[in-house]
């Protein structure tokens, strides 16, 4: 499936910048490993053979949009990064007139450590086989197919059709009536805990958390020129990571993005502890969707 | 570690009603618990919850935040202001485990020393109760 968006999105990229159409195209292309791709910026007609569109095309490109304002980007969305990208128009952080948008439908990306989980050995190749993965370590293949692979994000998409695009590649699904797996489930269950229970888990995941601050740093809905959450690399709180302040960040992040979180999961994912910050702001999604008084 | 645990609160107090209202607490010689410290701020919509969660950082089992009553506000819409974020914030306190009456919101005019008392000293029992806030892995 995504061998011929690929050749096709390689095509309009190229065409785009050949005409000049775009300053830019912004995809992805292939990383240090087979289960890495990284966002990649083309700048001329020949360069646009460079750019892939594979099951691991996760990272979400709207952050990176706000470095490029007043030059022509062409770029590749799926459905999440285009709900950021909606997001970000809507608060008039990117001007629309500046893109323009390869919209794809997407059949869900793959989470890599369950595809490097498929073999035994470190993961050499991935090549798609219509719904099915052929993942190879040296010798050994194995067949996986993409839906029992998929991020937790993709199995519950509600629309893989991006909202918002100038062309689209790829056949628009029907979206589907239910997303097939429950997106607030954990969710719920956690909301059941008692609340010593609830604050006994965040002390216990934000005792990890070394103040990083990669999840604000990938979220496309961060874009404060000053974060009056970030603490300074010199300070105290900072560098004995002060449990009380790491749980004041973590409970203030989640207060500002209350409005705006798209649920891209781009913060869990780059996470290098771990913490399970999508439990978090899929909260705040349930939130807009029940409001409470 | 027999002695009573003594909450201590922030009240973050809007110049014209509430601060008022704490004065004439004061001057009309109320008692109320001395747990409270209090910060005079010139409109509860003034209040950030970054203020409520720097204040749990630093040590406060419960935050105050006061000002007129509906429809009084010297800014007009102020309070109906933080009423709302206070809503939003306090059901994240929640999710987090952390109890939302430690945030309270109370509307107190000038002249309601007694009421100011009766607030104070309602919270500090609750917050007493409550016992002490842990954010931090005991
Ligand atoms: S908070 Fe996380 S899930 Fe929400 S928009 Fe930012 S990176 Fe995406
Ligand atoms: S955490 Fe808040 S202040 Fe910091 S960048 Fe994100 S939205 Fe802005
Ligand atoms: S990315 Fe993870 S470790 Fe880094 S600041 Fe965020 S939660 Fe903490
Ligand atoms: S001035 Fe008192 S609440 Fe606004």
């Amino acid at each position: 499936m995504t061998r011929l968006i690929e050749q096709q999105l390689r095509a309009r990229a190229h065409d785009l910048l050949a005409g000049g159409a775009v300053d830019l195209f912004l995809g992805y292309r292939q990383g240090s490993s087979p289960l890495r791709v990284a966002p990649f910026v083309a700048r001329a007609p020949a360069e646009a053979e460079k750019l892939v569109w594979n099951p691991l095309c996760v990272p979400n490109l709207a952050g990176a949009l706000r470095k490029h304002a007043g030059r022509r980007v062409g770029l590749a969305l799926k459905a999440c990064d285009a709900r950021s990208v909606a997001e970000l128009l809507r608060l008039r952080q990117l001007a629309r007139e500046q893109f323009y948008i390869v919209g794809v439908v997407c059949h869900g990306m793959a989470d890599p450590a369950q595809v490097a989980a498929s073999v035994s050995g470190p993961v050499s190749g991935l090549v798609e086989d219509g719904a099915e993965l052929l993942i190879s370590a040296g010798d050994e293949v194995a067949r996986r197919r993409l839906p029992a692979l998929l991020l937790a994000k993709c199995a519950a998409c509600a629309s893989p059709t991006p909202e918002l695009y100038d062309e689209l590649l790829g056949e628009a699904l029907p979206a589907a009536g239910a997303p097939p797996a429950d997106r607030f489930a954990a969710v719920r269950s956690f909301e059941a805990l008692d609340p010593s229970a609830r604050l006994a888990f965040w002390r216990e995941q934000f005792s990890r958390c070394t103040l990083c601050y990669a999840c604000q740093t990938v979220c496309p809905l961060c874009f404060c020129k000053q974060c009056p959450l970030t603490l300074a690399r010199d300070d105290p709180r900072r560098q004995t990571r002060e449990p009380v302040s790491v749980f004041a960040y973590h409970l203030m992040r989640a207060y500002h993005l209350a409005d705006h979180c798209t649920g891209c999961d781009e913060c869990e994912r780059v996470c290098p502890e771990d913490i399970p910050l999508s439990l978090i702001y899929r909260k705040l999604e349930l939130e807009r969707q029940e409001p409470q008084a | 570690m027999s002695e009573p645990f003594e909450p201590r609160i922030l009240g973050l107090l809007c110049s014209w009603c509430a601060y008022g209202g704490a004065d004439t607490a004061g001057v009309s010689r109320f008692q109320y618990p001395a747990n409270i410290r209090i910060v005079r701020v010139m409109c509860s919509g003034r209040v950030d919850p970054l203020f409520v969660a720097r204040a749990f950082e630093q040590g406060a089992d419960g935050v105050l935040v006061a000002g007129c009553h509906p429809g009084d506000c010297h800014y007009v819409s102020g309070n109906a202001f933080a009423e709302q974020r206070f809503a939003r914030f306090g059901r994240l306190l929640d999710f987090f485990g952390i109890d939302r009456r430690r945030l309270r919101l109370a509307w107190v005019s000038a002249s309601e020393g007694a009421r100011f008392a009766a607030v104070v000293s309602e919270m500090t029992e609750e917050l007493r109760a409550l016992g002490p806030l842990r954010m931090q892995v005991p």
